[in-house]
C-alpha cells in the first residue's frame, strides 16, 4: 500500500515537472504581441520616478508593496503600521483580499485591473502604479511575492518595479508576463475616491466601490460614486451606491434624488423605489413616500416582496 | 408537519412585518451590497455574524491569542471584507471537517493562516527556494 502510494507520488512529481517544463518554455505570447504591434497609443516607454519606495523588512513584502502603492495615490503609509493591519496568508485567493481590504481602511479605492499585460502598462503609462502579486517559483511550487509596476520600456523589453529590498529592480518584460500570469495576473491600481484607473472594468468597479463603501466614510463613498456615474451613468448598482452614501452621509434631499433617477431609468427596480420611499418619508414628503413604495409593490417583484411591503406599511403610519 | 411548518411561516412572516412596522421610524434602506447581490455582482450572505461568533468562541480566542492574533485586529479585517469575500472565509469553515476538535483546528488555521503576517509561509515548508528578502 505504502509502496503503491509512494511510486504515485513519484509519478504525479514526474508528470508536474514535464508539464512545468511544457509550460515555462512556452513563449509570452503578450510580451511578443506587445512589442512586435505595440497599441499606437501606448508610450514606448514610462517610468514613475517619484513613486516611493519602503523596502521591505522581514517577509512583508505585502505590507511594503501596499504602502509604496498607497504612498504614489496621495496616503499617507507607514508599512510597520499596515503589516499588523494587513495580514497576510500563506494561501492564494484570499491573501489579495487582505491588501484589498488594507488598502480600504487607509480610506484608499482598489480596483482590480484586467489580467493583461497592456492594461498594466497602460495603467504604469497613466501615472498609476500597479500592485501585482507575483509567483517568483513554480505553478505547483509556488513563491508568492508582492512588487509595484512603476514603469516599463518595450523597446528594450523591462518593466520596472519597486520590489522586495530593490528601489529600482529590472526584470524582463517576459519574466514580469510569466511571473504575473503565475499568479492569475492579479493587480490592482489604488486610487483616492473620485478617481478610477482607466483601464478598470464596470464590474471591477462595481465591486470596488461597494467593497469601498462598507469601509469609508459615506461622503468619501459619494465622491467614489459620483466618479464612477460619470464613465457607467446607467449602472443601477452604482446608483443605488449614491444614493445610499448620500443618505448616510446626511444629504437626505440629494439622496432622495440619485434614488428618483434610479427609479426612473429602472422601472423593474423595487429597491430604488423602496429607498426613495424610505428617503422621501424622512423628507416628510409622506404623499410621495406612498406612491413609491406603492409601485415598489405592485412591481411583485418576489425577491423584494417583502420588503416593498414593510416599505409602504411605514408610509401608511398615522 | 406541513401545516405546522407553514403556520410557523406565517407566524414568522407576521413577525417580521411586525418588526419592520415598528422599526421603520427610521427608514430601512436596501443596501448597496444587497442591490449588487441582486444584480448578481456578488453573492448574498449573512455570513458575516457567522464569522465573528466563530470568533467570539473562547476556544478559538484562546487558539488566536496562543498564537499572537490580536482579536479586536481581527474583527476589524473581518469588517473591512465585502459579503462576497466573506462568503468565501466562511465557506472555508463551513467546508471544514465537522469533528470538534477538527474543526476548532480549522477554524483556527485559516484564522491564523488570515491574519498572520507571513506570505511566505510556503516557501518556508520548502527550504531549498530561495528567499524572496
Amino acid at each position: 500500500m505504502a509502496r503503491v502510494a509512494a511510486s504515485l507520488r513519484r509519478l504525479v512529481v514526474v508528470l508536474s515537472v514535464l508539464s512545468a517544463a511544457a509550460w515555462l518554455g512556452g513563449c509570452a505570447v503578450q510580451t511578443e504581441a506587445l512589442r512586435q504591434s505595440p497599441p499606437p497609443d501606448l508610450p514606448v516607454s514610462a517610468e514613475l520616478a517619484a513613486t516611493p519606495f519602503y523596502p521591505q523588512t522581514d517577509y512583508q513584502c505585502g505590507p511594503a508593496a501596499l504602502a509604496t502603492g498607497l504612498g504614489a495615490a496621495g496616503f499617507a503609509a507607514d508599512p510597520v503600521q499596515l503589516a499588523e493591519q494587513v495580514f497576510l496568508p500563506a494561501r492564494s485567493g484570499t491573501l489579495q483580499l487582505e491588501m484589498v481590504a488594507g488598502a480600504r481602511r487607509q480610506g484608499a479605492v482598489a480596483t482590480r485591473i484586467p489580467a493583461t499585460l497592456e492594461a498594466a502598462l497602460r495603467e504604469a503609462a497613466a501615472g498609476r502604479p500597479v500592485v501585482v502579486l507575483l509567483n517568483l517559483a513554480l505553478t505547483w511550487l509556488p513563491r508568492w511575492h508582492y512588487a509595484v509596476l512603476v514603469g516599463y520600456d518595450l523597446a528594450a523589453g523591462e518593466v520596472l518595479l519597486r520590489s522586495g529590498t530593490t528601489r529600482r529592480e529590472v526584470m524582463t518584460l517576459r519574466s514580469f508576463e510569466h511571473t504575473w500570469q503565475r499568479a492569475g495576473a492579479w493587480g490592482i491600481v489604488l486610487t483616492p475616491p473620485g478617481a478610477w484607473p482607466a483601464t478598470a472594468g464596470a464590474e471591477a468597479v462595481v465591486e470596488a466601490a461597494v467593497g469601498y463603501e462598507r469601509s469609508a466614510a459615506p461622503a468619501q463613498a459619494v465622491l467614489a460614486y459620483r466618479a464612477a456615474l460619470e464613465r457607467w451613468g446607467g449602472n443601477l448598482t452604482l446608483q443605488m451606491g449614491l444614493g445610499n452614501s448620500l443618505h448616510a452621509s446626511g444629504d437626505r434631499r440629494a439622496a432622495a434624488e440619485a434614488f428618483r433617477r434610479a427609479a426612473a431609468e429602472h422601472p423593474a427596480s423595487v429597491p430604488a423605489r423602496i429607498n426613495l420611499s424610505a428617503t422621501l418619508l424622512d423628507l416628510g414628503d409622506v404623499a410621495g413616500a406612498r406612491r413609491a413604495a406603492r409601485e415598489a409593490v405592485e412591481l411583485a417583484d418576489p425577491a423584494w416582496a417583502e420588503r416593498a411591503r414593510a416599505a409602504l406599511a411605514a408610509t401608511q403610519r398615522p | 408537519m406541513k401545516s405546522t411548518t407553514r403556520w410557523m411561516a406565517r407566524l414568522a412572516a407576521v413577525c417580521i412585518s411586525f418588526a419592520g412596522f415598528v422599526t421603520s421610524a427610521q427608514a430601512t434602506l436596501v443596501s448597496t451590497e444587497q442591490v449588487a447581490a441582486a444584480q448578481g455582482i456578488t453573492s448574498p450572505s449573512a455570513q458575516r455574524d457567522r464569522i465573528y461568533a466563530a470568533l467570539d468562541r473562547a476556544d478559538v480566542a484562546a487558539a488566536l491569542q496562543e498564537r499572537g492574533v490580536d482579536l479586536a485586529q481581527a474583527r476589524a479585517r473581518v469588517a473591512a471584507l465585502t459579503d462576497d469575500e466573506v462568503e468565501q472565509v466562511a465557506h472555508t469553515i463551513e467546508t471544514a471537517p465537522a469533528g470538534a476538535s477538527d474543526f476548532l483546528g480549522v477554524l483556527v488555521f485559516i484564522f491564523v493562516l488570515l491574519l498572520v503576517t507571513d506570505i511566505l509561509g510556503l516557501t518556508k515548508v520548502f527550504p531549498f527556494t530561495r528567499s524572496v528578502r
